[in-house]
């Protein structure tokens, strides 16, 4: 016969002193590996935000982000009316051929300096990239020094709300309006007209064209197409592959996550384990009491670990709870790919909740098994003889 | 027995209990220290020989805008400035790998001595890189890790130029901060995208420290309102700057050293108190012999402290012994190359260990100065 549930329930409220520094530091563990990996779900998630089933993204081969590659003129030019690309009810091509740069902007916290990625754009690349909307101001008008910001960079980086100036490339740019890209890579970004881009910047050449396939099937036929016309060094991805591969970012915060995740798991194991033994040692008269009762020894052995397991769920859950207001906010770190200020959020996932739940349970597991072991081996006699 | 002993004694009649409070405080501080040391190199990275003579020049949009050569004129004459070489980062990918493993600059050969004359190689290394214009020199961690050795070819596939540029390695050089870089020739790189007359940035060695700030000066002054603005600085705000665009990472890690350093305080004045008491009616007796509350304390406190500092010996001097007798270069996947456990932060964690052997024994002494000793000797267990 098992223990009752709430026997071991119960036994866990009843030595609340003692038990609740591990559940404590045990929820401490699983806040901070929840928050970690959270981080790096955010930095994915942004990535994932941001392509679009039906665009396709065309680059320089051989280049990894967008403002090291190169589409010169002529090639927009051949590419441009190509049959398979969707057209507006204009019937102009849906082909937006962006500049991306990265411009030095002072940190709004005071301190130092970041890369900030610029993006030239027409109106066709902003309607082929509907997630992202205008929150404050206006949109910049064509052939002025004016400029949208992300609104989440805004806060980041001096000069950049609404009303601002700031310089660059020997020019004064005023910032006219405030984005927001539903938690995609363009959340990133500064957005301002093309040609103005490239005249500010001295650029001859685009860095990147996104077209709207007509359909699936010419989608694909973009690609081949481009990869078999020898006049075209260039590589075409589907926009969501383009940006899927661009999370190298998240790497090294998944190596701290599970660094961390190790080193204060064995710790968080030690300090169950001597919570369980304390509990195991100050009811030794009981267990040989249960003994006597005809409870077997498996049965207490289980119910030790369920014990232990209960704990830590408690636990467990207490740092899921100590993590969820961090949900949402936003941070900023240096992607290792366009090497720029890239800006993403915390995101606590129902999975990576319950990642953390097993993270902690697997703790009191193994942090009780010896001490349950231990309970079950104790001789029935000694037992209800101990004080 | 001598109250040493008592203590000794009282300290290690539960060994299990002993152990485990010992590695937990153990683990923790081998965590903390490790957190402390990447926070560190993070912020504080490793100052090169050589570094207090040397000026970077970028241009002011960002790194990653070129600068016109025909600056290089116009550098070379301000006043102060002993040799001036291109910089130009080639993102070159080695055989297929994912990413980019080692980084690779363009520059002029017969300026690598006297701008970066702390990276040591042999007369016949430079004489090769001079002569021969596919030459390279590699760096020695880079090198072994590809079993490279003067005279082999490698090619690699730029991310930033189209195509790729095959070379010939001329010597392997040693004794920067960062063994890692490989250098070639700016011409080879030139000719190879056909001229296009710009460099990626500038690095100039002055002639003497009290010249640092004049030029950095004057060369800013020099571009001012012209098609390509500079930004010039020591060698040391250049680092900064990098440092300054890896945003929140300090913030985060630093956060998370203070979180460990909370939860050792409390699991460990946790199992303080269980110690204290199991053996309630012990000190109960203490006291009824007629040995005073701070005597209690004292006792209390020796073996707490005793307890926190071996813990923190065994921590900090694992933690010291890996970092400093490892790999770090393969033990974190190539992010950090120097890994140094300083005193200071030895000594600061060393620190928390003292100040947490102290917090941990405050709890359960206040509960036993607070028993009477009637209680204290019907308590069970």
């Amino acid at each position: 016969m098992a223990l009752p549930l709430t026997y071991n329930f119960r036994n866990v409220l009843v030595r609340w002193r003692a038990t609740l520094a591990t559940i404590l530091g045990i929820g401490l563990v699983v806040a901070v590996f929840v928050l970690v990996q959270a981080l790096a779900v955010g930095l994915e998630k942004s990535a994932s935000n941001t392509g679009d089933p039906r665009n396709i993204m065309i680059v320089r081969k051989g280049s990894t982000a967008e403002s090291t590659s190169q589409v010169s003129l002529e090639q927009f030019q051949i590419i441009r009316y190509w049959d398979q690309i969707a057209r507006d009810s204009t019937g102009a091509p849906l082909v937006s051929a962006d500049v991306v740069t990265l411009i030095s902007q002072p940190r709004s916290d005071g301190r130092g300096e970041a890369n900030v990625s610029v993006r030239g754009l027409t109106p066709v690349g902003m309607a082929l990239r509907p997630q992202v909307k205008l929150v404050s101001g206006r949109w910049f008008a064509p052939g002025k020094r004016e400029v949208a910001v992300s609104q989440k960079l805004a806060r980041r980086f001096t000069g950049f709300h609404v009303g601002d100036t700031f310089r660059t490339a020997g020019n004064t740019l005023t910032v006219v309006g405030e984005f927001d890209g539903s938690n995609s890579a363009f959340d990133s970004e500064v957005w301002m007209d093309a040609d103005e881009t490239r005249s500010l910047f001295d650029r001859q050449n685009y860095s990147s064209l996104l077209v709207r396939a007509a359909n699936p099937q010419a989608g694909k036929e973009i690609i081949s197409r481009i990869e078999n016309d020898k006049r075209l060094p260039l590589l075409a991805e589907p926009e969501v592959k383009y940006y899927g591969d661009q999370t190298a970012t998240a790497l090294p915060i998944k190596i701290l996550g599970n660094f961390l995740a190790t080193a204060m798991s064995i710790g968080a194991v030690f300090a169950a384990m001597n919570t369980m033994y304390a509990s195991v040692g100050s009811r030794t008269r009981e267990i040989g009491t249960l003994r006597v009762l005809g409870f077997r020894r498996r049965t207490i052995l289980a119910g030790f670990i369920i014990e232990g397991a209960l704990l830590a769920a408690i636990g467990g859950g207490l740092g899921c709870l100590l993590a969820l207001p961090l949900h949402g906010v936003s941070t900023g770190t240096m992607s290792f790919n366009s090497f720029s200020e890239t800006v993403f959020e915390f995101r606590i996932t129902p999975w990576l909740a319950a990642k953390g739940m097993i993270f902690a349970v697997v703790v009191g597991i193994i942090g009780s098994l010896l001490p349950a072991i231990r309970a079950s081996r104790l001789p029935v006699i000694t037992a209800l003889k101990s004080v | 027995m001598t109250i040493p002993t008592f203590i000794l004694k009282n300290a290690l009649r539960n060994k299990r209990r002993a152990l485990l409070s010992i590695s937990s405080v153990a683990v923790s501080l081998f965590l903390l220290v490790t957190l402390q040391v990447a926070l560190r190199e993070l912020t504080i990275p490793p100052q090169s020989a050589g570094a207090e003579l040397r000026v970077a020049v970028r241009n002011k949009i960002s790194l990653t805008n070129p600068l016109p050569a025909r600056q290089r004129g116009i550098i070379e004459k301000i006043p102060g400035v002993e040799a001036v070489t291109p910089f130009t980062w080639f993102g070159g990918k080695y055989k297929n790998e994912g990413g980019m493993s080692f980084a690779q600059f363009a520059m002029d050969a017969d300026k690598l001595r006297s701008v970066f004359g702390e990276a040591k190689m042999d007369m016949d290394g430079y004489e090769k890189f001079n002569a021969t214009k596919d030459a390279c020199v590699l760096g020695k961690i880079t090198a072994d890790k590809y079993h490279l050795k003067v005279g082999d070819h490698i090619t690699l596939d730029s991310t930033v130029y189209p195509g790729s540029l095959t070379f010939t390695i001329a010597g392997i050089y040693a004794g920067t901060p960062d063994d890692r870089n490989m250098l070639f020739r700016q011409d080879y790189l030139d000719e190879s995208i056909g001229e296009p007359g710009y460099v990626g940035m500038w690095w100039l060695k002055v002639k003497s420290a009290n010249d640092m700030a004049p030029v950095i000066k004057a060369v800013n002054a020099a571009f001012q309102n012209s098609a390509a603005e500079v930004r010039a600085e020591s060698e040391r705000n250049f680092q900064l700057g990098f440092i300054s665009m890896l945003g929140n990472i300090k913030t985060l890690i630093a956060s998370i050293s203070t979180v460990v350093v909370f939860t050792l305080v409390l699991v460990t004045a946790s199992t303080m108190s269980m110690a204290v008491r199991e053996r309630f009616r012990e000190l109960a007796i203490l006291k009824a012999l007629g040995f005073r509350r701070r005597e209690m304390f004292a006792f209390i406190l020796a073996e707490s402290f005793g307890l926190a500092v071996t813990g923190a010996a065994l921590g900090i001097g694992g933690a010291y012994c890996l970092y400093t007798f490892g790999d770090i270069g393969k033990l974190t996947a190539g992010i950090f190359v120097s890994f140094e456990v300083t005193p200071r932060i030895m000594g600061f964690a060393a620190l928390v260990a003292a100040v947490l052997g102290i917090v941990s024994a405050v709890a359960p002494s206040l509960s036993v100065a607070r028993m009477s000793v009637v209680n204290g000797l019907k308590t069970l267990d």
